[in-house]
């Protein structure tokens, strides 16, 4: 920990622009690629020709009003959970604890289906819903790193996240045999996609993910100085507890907005700060920077995937991140030492 | 089979005994006796079953057009129940289980004299239902024009009744003349091409060409194409991409739904702007119509309903 102070972090931070810039433009080639190619008939070609407005009119729909909006909805995706995933792992000190892995996602699932089973269509109901079941999922997490023995051992904690991940899809199987319009759509739901969501469902939960923002960047730096020992961040002025109850609410805001955009998604949480910490090092504030390009890259070049794996049909995004995600999750555990945060 | 425990002399007596009393006319309940091609080989069925149980939606579907009795059946997919086209006429039916799931305990209690199975099933489930009762599995090809016209016949030869399924046969093919007549009538030969598909949350699925529904649609004057998105012996697409729906835009979108409220499903599929642009919506020409009954059953019945809907929609059109 002490190695933040060391004179090694200043060669980190000057090598800490070159991974951010090429995270930046590795994002731009997949935001056209997203554009440029998908399950339908029309093609890359036809796609640019649209996009120098002498396209067909076909392709001018499929590229603006199918593809944008999968892309931008991707996008936001990716960054609420990349960033969910980086507060996540350094409040908890646990370089497994994704909110997929941990039960939030799923809390977050399981409110959204009972909402769909209860007739919810709206866009913001669902998004709230899907908020509040994140923070009841985050609140579990929280509790369950209270218990003796549990908070300090990454993965008895993500056993105790699967317990109640697995809990939920069963009480959310259950949901899906009491009516069957609401069990393709819960079905759908919880696979994970962001094929066909309206932009309506992004704004309204943009208000939700700037006031995450907002909430994120204040709490940063405490954060950051956390990482040093709670005893450390006292001695800087800063107040754990309010530290760890505002991370907790940001991540239910970000997790919940996710879950209401694209579905549960898992894995995600996990990636992204795992790659960005590859080029950051410890300082969390520099894993958020580096989040920020990683995160949108990871989920839309996921979907990119999705869109080309099975076409004419879609594999669904969920299916495709979780391939992504696994390997991960065991390189991590396989390490020998789990890395310290 | 308690024949081949009889000595050759013994039953070389009973042969006779039988020829020389049905020559008499007396032997009628012994001459009924006859064996049915299945797909599980020649089964053996006498007189006429009083107690059939029906494993296959279109095997109740026959059996209440042939007039016969079915004692059990089971739910239509996705349902709770027989399908709501044929409730009525099946009144309070025993269910003995769902469509890939048959619960053998509630078949017994029923206790049939005659089980007519669904296409698909399998050597166990088969040799373990024949040890209630006569077994009938259809060794017809599925999902090819006449597929519902050879299945008919087949359960109507097990069950004894095949005058009456003539009749019925007869009697569906007038009534896809005549609306076929209307179809000529109203609709321009150039504006008959329709698709049916079942929309689902994931996406449309493309329902096959040779599909039971889709194949009335051909009978009646439809043009259907599947665009080579079905694969061969499938019933349907897999969920299709958002960006393939224009190749599912024909005249006409027959759209199937599970549950019977095809109207929240048109909704839904509204909403999607790559629906909202289909000739067919713009033109109102999109018929939200009963997956119970357009995508999952078969039979006479079925058609005689699916021949009602098509007037229906038909007789509706503004030109």
């Amino acid at each position: 920990m002490l190695n933040a102070l060391s004179p090694t972090s200043v060669v980190a931070s000057r090598a800490f622009f070159p991974p951010l810039l090429a995270a930046g433009f590795l994002l731009l080639l997949v935001v056209l690629a997203s554009l440029l190619y998908g399950a339908g008939p029309v093609s890359a070609s036809d796609a640019i020709a649209a996009l120098m407005a002498n396209g067909t009119e076909e392709a001018w729909f499929v590229v603006t009003e199918l593809r944008l909006p999968r892309t931008i909805i991707a996008l936001v995706t990716g960054l609420a959970l990349g960033l969910a995933g980086a507060l996540l792992q350094s409040m908890t000190r646990n370089p497994l604890a994704e909110p997929g892995l941990l039960g939030v996602s799923a809390g977050s699932g399981f409110a959204v289906a009972l909402a769909i089973l209860l007739g919810a269509t709206t866009a913001t109901l669902t998004t709230l819903v899907a908020q509040l079941g994140a923070l009841a999922g985050c609140a579990l997490v929280i509790a369950a790193t209270r218990v003796q023995g549990l908070g300090n051992d990454p993965v008895r904690l993500v056993l105790a996240g699967a317990t109640l991940t697995g809990l939920l899809l069963a009480l959310t199987s259950m949901l899906m045999l009491i009516d069957q319009r609401a069990a393709d759509e819960i079905r759908f739901w919880i696979t994970g996609s962001v094929a066909g969501k309206p932009l309506s469902i992004l704004w309204a939960t943009l208000p939700s993910i700037t006031l995450a923002l907002v909430l994120m960047a204040t709490v940063a730096r405490p954060l950051a100085a956390m990482a040093l020992g709670e005893k450390a961040a006292v001695g800087l002025g800063h107040h754990p507890g309010r530290i760890r109850f505002l991370i907790t609410l940001t991540v239910a805001l970000l997790v919940g907005s996710a879950t209401a955009l694209a579905g549960p998604l898992i894995f995600v949480g996990l990636v992204v700060p795992f790659i960005a910490r590859a080029f950051s090092g410890p300082d969390i504030r520099k894993t958020l920077w580096l989040c920020v390009p990683v995160g949108p890259a990871v989920v839309l070049g996921a979907d990119v995937v999705s869109r080309l794996i099975a076409a004419p049909a879609e594999m669904p995004l969920g299916v495709v991140t979780a391939l992504i995600g696994a390997p991960v999750l065991l390189a991590i555990v396989r390490a020998g030492r789990m890395p310290s945060l | 089979m308690t024949c081949r425990t009889h000595p050759p002399k013994q039953t070389l007596l009973r042969s006779i005994a039988v020829l020389a009393l049905s020559a008499m006319g007396v032997g009628a309940s012994l001459a009924d006796t006859r064996s049915v091609e299945t797909a599980y080989g020649p089964v053996t069925v006498n007189g006429q079953p009083e107690r059939v149980v029906t494993l296959y939606e279109g095997a109740l579907d026959t059996t209440l057009a042939v007039d016969a009795n079915p004692v059990g059946a089971v739910i239509t997919r996705g349902g709770s129940d027989v399908a709501d086209y044929i409730k009525s006429r099946a009144g309070d039916i025993a269910i003995v289980g769902a469509p890939a799931e048959t619960n053998i305990e509630a078949v017994i209690s029923v206790r049939p004299d005659l089980i007519l199975a669904a296409p698909r099933t399998n050597e166990q489930q088969y040799q373990l239902l024949s040890r209630i009762a006569p077994v009938i599995v259809s060794d017809v090809p599925m999902f090819q024009s006449d597929s519902w016209e050879r299945e008919t016949r087949l359960f109507a030869k097990a069950l004894g009744r095949e005058e009456a399924a003539e009749q019925v046969i007869a009697q569906v093919e007038s009534r896809i003349a005549e609306v076929a007549a209307l179809v000529e009538a109203r609709i321009p030969e150039a504006q008959r091409d329709a698709t049916l598909v079942r929309w689902m949350p994931q996406g449309p699925l493309v329902m096959a060409e040779g599909l039971f529904s889709a194949s009335i649609l051909q009978a009646v004057g439809f043009r259907i194409d599947d665009n080579d998105l079905v694969k061969e012996g499938r019933p349907h697409s897999e969920p299709l991409s958002l960006e393939n729906l224009s190749s599912m835009d024909q005249s006409w979108v027959f759209l199937a739904t599970l549950n019977a409220d095809g109207d929240k499903a048109l909704e839904a599929a509204r909403q999607s702007p790559a629906f909202a642009r289909l000739d067919a919506v713009e033109h109102d020409r999109v018929i939200t119509v009963s997956g119970q009954l357009w995508t999952s059953a078969t039979g006479p019945l079925a058609v005689l309903a699916i021949l009602d809907d098509i007037e229906a929609a038909v007789t509706a059109i503004q030109p």
